[in-house]
C-alpha cells in the first residue's frame, strides 16, 4: 500500500452535512444520498439520532418511506423490521442488520460520517 | 375473499325511487334496493323466498316490494307481509335484509353481521352536502377486475403521467419525482404527494388558467370500501405547502369500491370542485375529463386482470410507489383473516 493511499484511508471518515437537526423528527426521518450511499437519519424518543442504511437488505425499498413504530422501522414494501437504535434486523425476508453510521449535531445541523 | 363487516357503497341516493327497484350483486350476493312511499330505503336479498324470482323483477307498492311472479309482498325489514290467496304466512317466509344508511348522497350497505353495523364508522363526505361550497357530479362503472387492483390504482398516482398524460397527468417525471409520505392508522392509509414547482397538467390549466408553475398536491385516503382523493395546485410559492390551499385549482374525488364478484368491482365515483360552482357546464366539463381518465384506467385494469389471470401464481415485483397499495392490501388481508377467525362463533350464535 502506498503512503498516499494510507493517508487517504486515515482521512476516509468525512463528516457530511445532512440537514437542520430540527427537521429530523420521530415520525419523519430524513433521507440523504452521499455519493452512492443512501442513509436515513432517525430521531429516537429520547432525542438521540441514529443514521442507518436506507435501503432494505431484502429488495430495493427505501426504509425512510416506511413506518416508525415502537423504536423500529418497518419496511414499507415487505414489512421487515429493524431496530432504529442499532440497525438490528428482525425480518421477515431481510436477514442482515443495517449498517449504522456515526452521526452528530453541530451548530444545529446534522452530520453523518461515512 | 371479501371484508364483510364494512360499509360499502351500494348506490347513489338519487337512484332509489318507488318507480324502479335497483338490482346489484354485492360481494357475490344479489341485492335489491328500493324506496318506499314513506321514504324508507331498504335492501333485501334479491330472491323471492317462494320460488326464487328476483324481487327486482317485481314492483314497489307503498311500503312493500311485491314479487312479480305470485305477488308475495316483503317489507324493508325482509318480513313477508302478504301471501296472496292465504291468510297464514309461513314463518320461514322472509328474506335477508341488509342494514342500509343514506349519508352524504350515498347509500351505504352492510353485508356482514348486522349486530356490528355501526353507522358512525361510515366515511364522511361533507363535500357532497348542500351548501358545502362544492359542486359535484357522479357516475357508476362496473370494472372487470378484482377490487384490489382499483385500490392499487388509486393509491399509486405515479401512473398519472403515463396513463393520463393528456388530462390530469402531465409530465411523467413530475410524478415520479414527487415527494411522497405514507401514514397508516388502524384501517386507514393516507398517502400525501407533493409536486412542488411543477408544470400544471392540461386539466388544471383549462379550468383556472394557470400561466406559470404550480405547487401541486395529492392526498389519498383509504378505508376498506372507500377512498377520498383531494388534489389541487396553487401558484408556485403561494403557501400551499405550508397549508394555504385556497385559490388555484382543487378537485375532490370520491371513490366507493364495492366488490361485485371476485373478478368484478362496482366503482362509484364523483368529482367535486370548489370554483365556478354555480356554472353547471364547468361541473360537467370536469366530470367529463375525469370520466375520460377513469375510462383510461378501466382499459389498464381490465387488460391487467386478463393478463394476471393467464398465470395467477406468477409473481409480481413491488416498487417504492406501491407503498400505499401494499398497506391497503395488508389491511384487507388482516380484516379477512380476523373475520374468518371469528366466523364459527357467529354461526353458532345464530
Amino acid at each position: 500500500m502506498s503512503a498516499v493511499q494510507s493517508c487517504r484511508d486515515q482521512e476516509s471518515i468525512v463528516w457530511h452535512p445532512v440537514c437542520a437537526a430540527a427537521r429530523v423528527t420521530e415520525s419523519d426521518p430524513v433521507a440523504v444520498k452521499i455519493g452512492n450511499k443512501r442513509i436515513a437519519v432517525y430521531r429516537l424518543p429520547d432525542g438521540e439520532l441514529s443514521a442507518l442504511d436506507d435501503v432494505c437488505p431484502h429488495e430495493f425499498a427505501l426504509l425512510s418511506k416506511g413506518f416508525v413504530e415502537d423504536g423500529e422501522i418497518e419496511c414499507p414494501l415487505h414489512q421487515a423490521r429493524f431496530e432504529i437504535r442499532s440497525g438490528k434486523c428482525h425480518g421477515p425476508l431481510a436477514d442482515r442488520d443495517l449498517h449504522k453510521f456515526p452521526v452528530k449535531v453541530e451548530g444545529g445541523d446534522v452530520y453523518v460520517a461515512i | 375473499m371479501f371484508v364483510r363487516n364494512c360499509w360499502y357503497v351500494a348506490a347513489w341516493s338519487t337512484e332509489l325511487s318507488q318507480d324502479t327497484p335497483v338490482a346489484r350483486k354485492i360481494l357475490n350476493e344479489p341485492v335489491v334496493m328500493f324506496r318506499t312511499a314513506s321514504g324508507k330505503a331498504g335492501a333485501l336479498e334479491d330472491r323471492c323466498r317462494h320460488r326464487g324470482l328476483p324481487l327486482s323483477a317485481g314492483e314497489v307498492d307503498g311500503e312493500v316490494i311485491r314479487c312479480g311472479y305470485h305477488g308475495l309482498e316483503f317489507a324493508v325489514d325482509g318480513a313477508c307481509v302478504k301471501v296472496p290467496g292465504q291468510d297464514l304466512i309461513p314463518s320461514s317466509c322472509k328474506v335477508r335484509s341488509y342494514p342500509l344508511v343514506e349519508q352524504d348522497a350515498v347509500v351505504w350497505i352492510w353485508m356482514g353481521d348486522p349486530a356490528l353495523a355501526d353507522p358512525s364508522s361510515i366515511v364522511e363526505y361533507p363535500w357532497h352536502r348542500p351548501n358545502s361550497g362544492w359542486a359535484w357530479k357522479s357516475d357508476t362503472y362496473l370494472i372487470n377486475c378484482h377490487y384490489e387492483l382499483l385500490h392499487d390504482n388509486l393509491l399509486d398516482l405515479s401512473h398519472l403521467g403515463y396513463v393520463h398524460q393528456k388530462t390530469i397527468g402531465g409530465d411523467p417525471n413530475t410524478h415520479v419525482n414527487a415527494e411522497m409520505k405514507t401514514t397508516r392508522v388502524d384501517n386507514n392509509v393516507r398517502v400525501v404527494r407533493w409536486m412542488r414547482d411543477s408544470v400544471p397538467p392540461p386539466t388544471y390549466v383549462n379550468a383556472v388558467g394557470f400561466t406559470g408553475r404550480v405547487d401541486r398536491w395529492q392526498e389519498i385516503e383509504f378505508w376498506p370500501g372507500t377512498l377520498r382523493i383531494w388534489t389541487g395546485a396553487t401558484e408556485v410559492d403561494s403557501g400551499a405547502y405550508e397549508g394555504k390551499r385556497d385559490g388555484g385549482f382543487q378537485l375532490r374525488i370520491f371513490d366507493g369500491i364495492t366488490p361485485e364478484t371476485e373478478d368484478t368491482a362496482l366503482y362509484f365515483w364523483s368529482s367535486a370542485h370548489n370554483f365556478k360552482i354555480d356554472q353547471p357546464d364547468v361541473t360537467n366539463q370536469i366530470f367529463e375529463e375525469i370520466a375520460y381518465t377513469f375510462n383510461e384506467d378501466r382499459c389498464v385494469l381490465e387488460l391487467q386482470q386478463k393478463r394476471l389471470n393467464d398465470d395467477p401464481m406468477k409473481s409480481i415485483v413491488d416498487i417504492n410507489a406501491d407503498i400505499g397499495g401494499i398497506q391497503a392490501r395488508r389491511i384487507i388481508q388482516r380484516l379477512i383473516e380476523k373475520e374468518a377467525a371469528t366466523a364459527p362463533t357467529a354461526v353458532a350464535a345464530e
